[in-house]
């Protein structure tokens, strides 16, 4: 990523600088050489390859980032410093953004106790900043010709901002010159010399997640800070009840800054609280009609289900209100690739939950409509299983692929039998479940937490 | 298992997925693609030669029995019965299709503790030394104990209904007891009385697992589980009573000769940081930690009057079968790569 983001910095400026000569006022564009952030919870953690920078206060986060003007050849009469809000980082607070005198910072060691200081004067203290806003601070004051230069940002706010990093590509920041003396005509966002191909939708996540008891969750919500695309939160979103402190106190402070972002489906430990209330009012529209808890939606050129596998709460049996729906919502599916989730894992080696029969009709309805992937949680550990059919056989044609992803940051648990069709299992990792969804393909990747090794990655066809 | 199937999986780079070579190019795939094979057959090689003194071993046609004899019970890591020589544990191994998630057994009584993962059922199969069965249990939770009496009378199971580990105070057991002689079935020992530290004790928490059973066929050992404490209890069958006996002992194993108890010992009392496996001395009370610094969460199994056996899991699920003399000397020893659940046949 990082070598990338310079040669697309090397070809901005000279597109720019040979344009430049022929106007009397001339604009000069210049993106990163570095930028990054840091947290004071995570105090040796490198966060220099991340596709976002953030300021917060609660974890405490500073952003900093490096320009490197150079090729001016006429005074500077003005200088903008240009960062875009991403697509889910809106706050309350867009941060206070100062110079900084050291430059001499690396994006790739830079942590929060080696961090450098933010001792420059105050370039703007921003107020609410919204999703996608390409936020302006003048910084006409510092820049004043070719040289490196240092901005950093803070908050005290607890409400971070997330703004989108070099490695972002497109939305990278942007330092905006105009130099000469003529009106100078609003830069205009960045024109890259050839549009970025379009990604492909990324679904990511994991089950069992936000426990106050562990770090776990704010490992994997760091890891979520890297990942653009749709998160899945599968079940047992908040220990241990899923009441609306459990949200409050242990959700909302990490995962809950992907909230706009997440397609929930709900565990048992959701049903501690009466109907799961705790559950619905939290996640809100975005976790379906709180008397069912199953729903759809499409990705690209898939089509998404979360579903409800406490069965014993709302139906999972053949001919079930849920079962019909799934049959009817798959046969209207007009996608080539389906992508199912919810947290009761129909196969499991887990250590401390068998098993789930109840949701066999679920998984009949996907097989029989040639669903590719399921994903579940509900034992804390890692298992990736062969394709296989809804009555415990593998089956390489028309099988489906579950995953049991419930590493997303309670304690985890290790295996009891290694079942039928487990090929890859670990438990003991916090991680998240990348899936990116090509037209007729899909990658699995684990992602592990910031300082262990263990990983699993793959690609399959669409059936 | 035979080496030649791992061998194989290791030396599949995927070529599909490798892009058609050309030129340049072709030659350094070439280079790389060879030189993964001969990864790969190093890897194959390390594994063959390490398996002559690690015991990882063979796979034999020979049929599985479970009648006394100088062998050792143990199940796989996916659960299927098998069979090694006691003396010589990396010699040939019988592997049987049957499988179970615990097992024991003893004078010719074969316990199976088995989840069936397509069907959802979970059973206590009694089983003849030639894994036939002669009574099924319907069971519910998963598998976690099991035991036989000495005799092969008295067969006792553990499984967890809620929750999730031992390591915290949020889960559930249920422990039963089933006398194949009078065909006596307690599916949870729940309903027995209890006396705690002399009196009459009643509480909705409680919690029994692991059973151990004495020569008697009816006094028995097992931890209780109630407020927070985990006691060894001392049970009386026939009178369908407990007593406790003393706190943090869990998952009791009595030794041959009856005189002491094997047992998992939280660490400075916090199961959270796991388990020291101990022995108590149940004459004089003393408790001895064992050379096993590693946690050991396992009811550990007597492979004769001084050896305990027990497992350790990896990372990825499998495990491995270790044994430690019970004295607290010696050090702990691998017996048995890719298994568990083991019962000396004799």
């Amino acid at each position: 990523m990082a070598t990338a983001a310079v040669a697309t910095t090397t070809a901005a400026v000279v597109a720019l600088l040979t344009a430049a000569p022929s106007a009397s006022a001339a604009t000069s564009t210049f993106t990163p050489v570095a930028d990054t952030y840091v947290q004071d919870t995570t105090p040796t953690t490198n966060y220099g390859t991340s596709s976002l920078f953030t300021v917060d206060n609660s974890p405490v986060r500073q952003s900093f980032l490096k320009f490197t003007v150079s090729g001016l050849t006429a005074p500077v009469s003005s200088a903008k410093l240009r960062i875009r809000v991403t697509s889910t980082g809106n706050s309350a607070s867009g941060g206070t953004w100062k110079s900084m005198s050291d430059t001499t910072w690396s994006e790739t060691a830079v942590n929060w106790n080696n961090k450098p200081v933010i001792d420059g004067g105050t370039l703007a203290s921003l107020g609410s900043v919204a999703n996608d806003q390409w936020v302006e601070v003048d910084v006409t004051s510092v820049v004043t010709g070719n040289g490196t230069f240092g901005f950093g940002g803070s908050s005290t706010n607890a409400d971070g901002a997330y703004y989108d990093s070099r490695e972002s590509g497109a939305d990278a920041p942007q330092l905006v010159i105009t130099t000469g003396t003529a009106p100078t005509p609003t830069p205009t966002p960045s024109t890259s010399t050839s549009t970025p191909p379009t990604a492909d939708p990324v679904l990511v996540g994991a089950g069992d997640i936000a426990d106050c008891g562990t770090g776990g969750d704010e490992a994997t919500a760091n890891l979520l800070d890297g990942i653009s695309g749709t998160v899945m939160a599968i079940g047992d979103t908040a220990y241990p009840n899923g009441a609306a402190s459990d949200y409050t106190n242990c959700y909302n402070p990490t995962w809950g800054r992907h909230k706009a972002r997440t397609k929930p489906a709900t565990g048992n430990h959701e049903y501690n609280t009466s109907g799961a209330t705790g559950y619905f009012n939290y996640f809100g529209a975005s976790a379906g009609d709180p008397t069912k808890g199953y729903y759809s939606f499409d990705l690209g050129n898939w089509h998404v289900v979360a579903l409800n596998s406490n069965c014993s709460v709302v139906s999972c049996a053949a001919g079930s209100a849920q079962e019909q729906w799934l049959r009817n919502d798959l046969a209207a599916s007009t996608k080539p690739c389906t992508v199912a989730y919810w947290h009761h894992p129909r196969y499991t080696s887990g250590s401390s939950h068998g098993s789930t029969t109840t949701v066999q009709p679920l998984y009949q309805a996907l097989y029989d409509n040639n669903a590719e992937v399921i994903v579940t949680g509900h034992n804390h550990d890692y298992e990736r299983f062969a394709p296989m059919n809804a009555t415990g056989g593998v089956d390489n044609t028309r099988g489906i692929r579950q995953f049991v992803a419930g590493m997303g940051g309670t304690g985890l648990n290790g295996f009891g039998t290694i079942q039928p069709g487990s090929e890859v299992r670990d438990g003991t990792t916090w991680g998240v479940l990348k899936l990116t969804l090509h037209s007729n393909s899909y990658d699995w990747q684990f992602v592990p937490q910031s300082g262990k090794t263990f990983t699993d990655s793959g690609t399959n066809s669409c059936h | 298992m035979t080496t030649q199937p791992t061998v194989a999986a290791e030396s599949d780079p995927n070529p599909s997925a490798a892009p058609r070579p050309s030129g340049r190019t072709a030659r350094i795939a070439t280079t790389a693609a060879a030189a993964l094979a001969l990864a790969a057959v190093a890897i194959g090689y390390a594994r063959h030669s390490s398996s002559a003194q690690a015991p990882d071993t063979a796979v034999t046609a020979e049929t599985v029995s479970l009648a006394p004899g100088p062998r050792l019970l143990t199940l796989t890591s996916t659960g299927q019965v098998t069979t090694v020589g006691k003396a010589d544990p990396g010699g040939a191994r019988a592997v049987s299709p049957t499988k179970c998630d615990r097992a024991y057994a003893a004078a010719g009584t074969v316990a199976c503790l088995y989840a069936d993962g397509a069907l959802g059922t979970v059973t206590m199969r009694v089983l003849s030394p030639d894994l036939k069965e002669r009574k099924a249990i319907p069971v519910s939770g998963v598998p976690n104990r099991v035991r036989v009496s000495a005799s092969g009378r008295m067969v006792s199971w553990t499984s967890f209904v809620g929750g999730d580990s031992y390591a915290t105070l949020n889960f559930a057991t249920r422990t039963g007891i089933y006398d194949s002689r009078t065909g006596t079935l307690f599916k949870t020992l729940e309903t027995f009385s209890v006396v705690k530290d002399g009196k009459p004790y009643q509480a909705s928490d409680v919690n029994y697992w692991g059973v151990t059973f004495t020569g008697d066929d009816n006094t028995f050992y097992a931890t209780l589980y109630t407020k927070g404490h985990r006691y060894l209890v001392q049970g009386d069958f026939a009178a369908r009573t407990v007593r406790t006996l003393r706190d943090r002992v869990e998952c009791p194993s009595l030794s041959p000769d009856g005189t002491m108890i094997a047992f998992k010992a939280p660490v400075e009392g916090d199961s959270t940081r796991g388990w020291r496996l101990s022995v108590l001395d149940l004459k004089t009370g003393r408790v001895t930690e064992t050379a096993e610094t590693r946690s050991v969460d396992d009811q550990a199994a007597w492979l004769d009057g001084s050896t305990l056996a027990y497992a350790q899991q990896h990372d990825d699920g499998t495990k491995d079968l270790w044994s430690v003399p019970a004295d607290g000397f010696g050090k702990p020893r691998l017996l048995l790569r890719n298994a568990h659940s083991p019962a000396a046949l004799g």
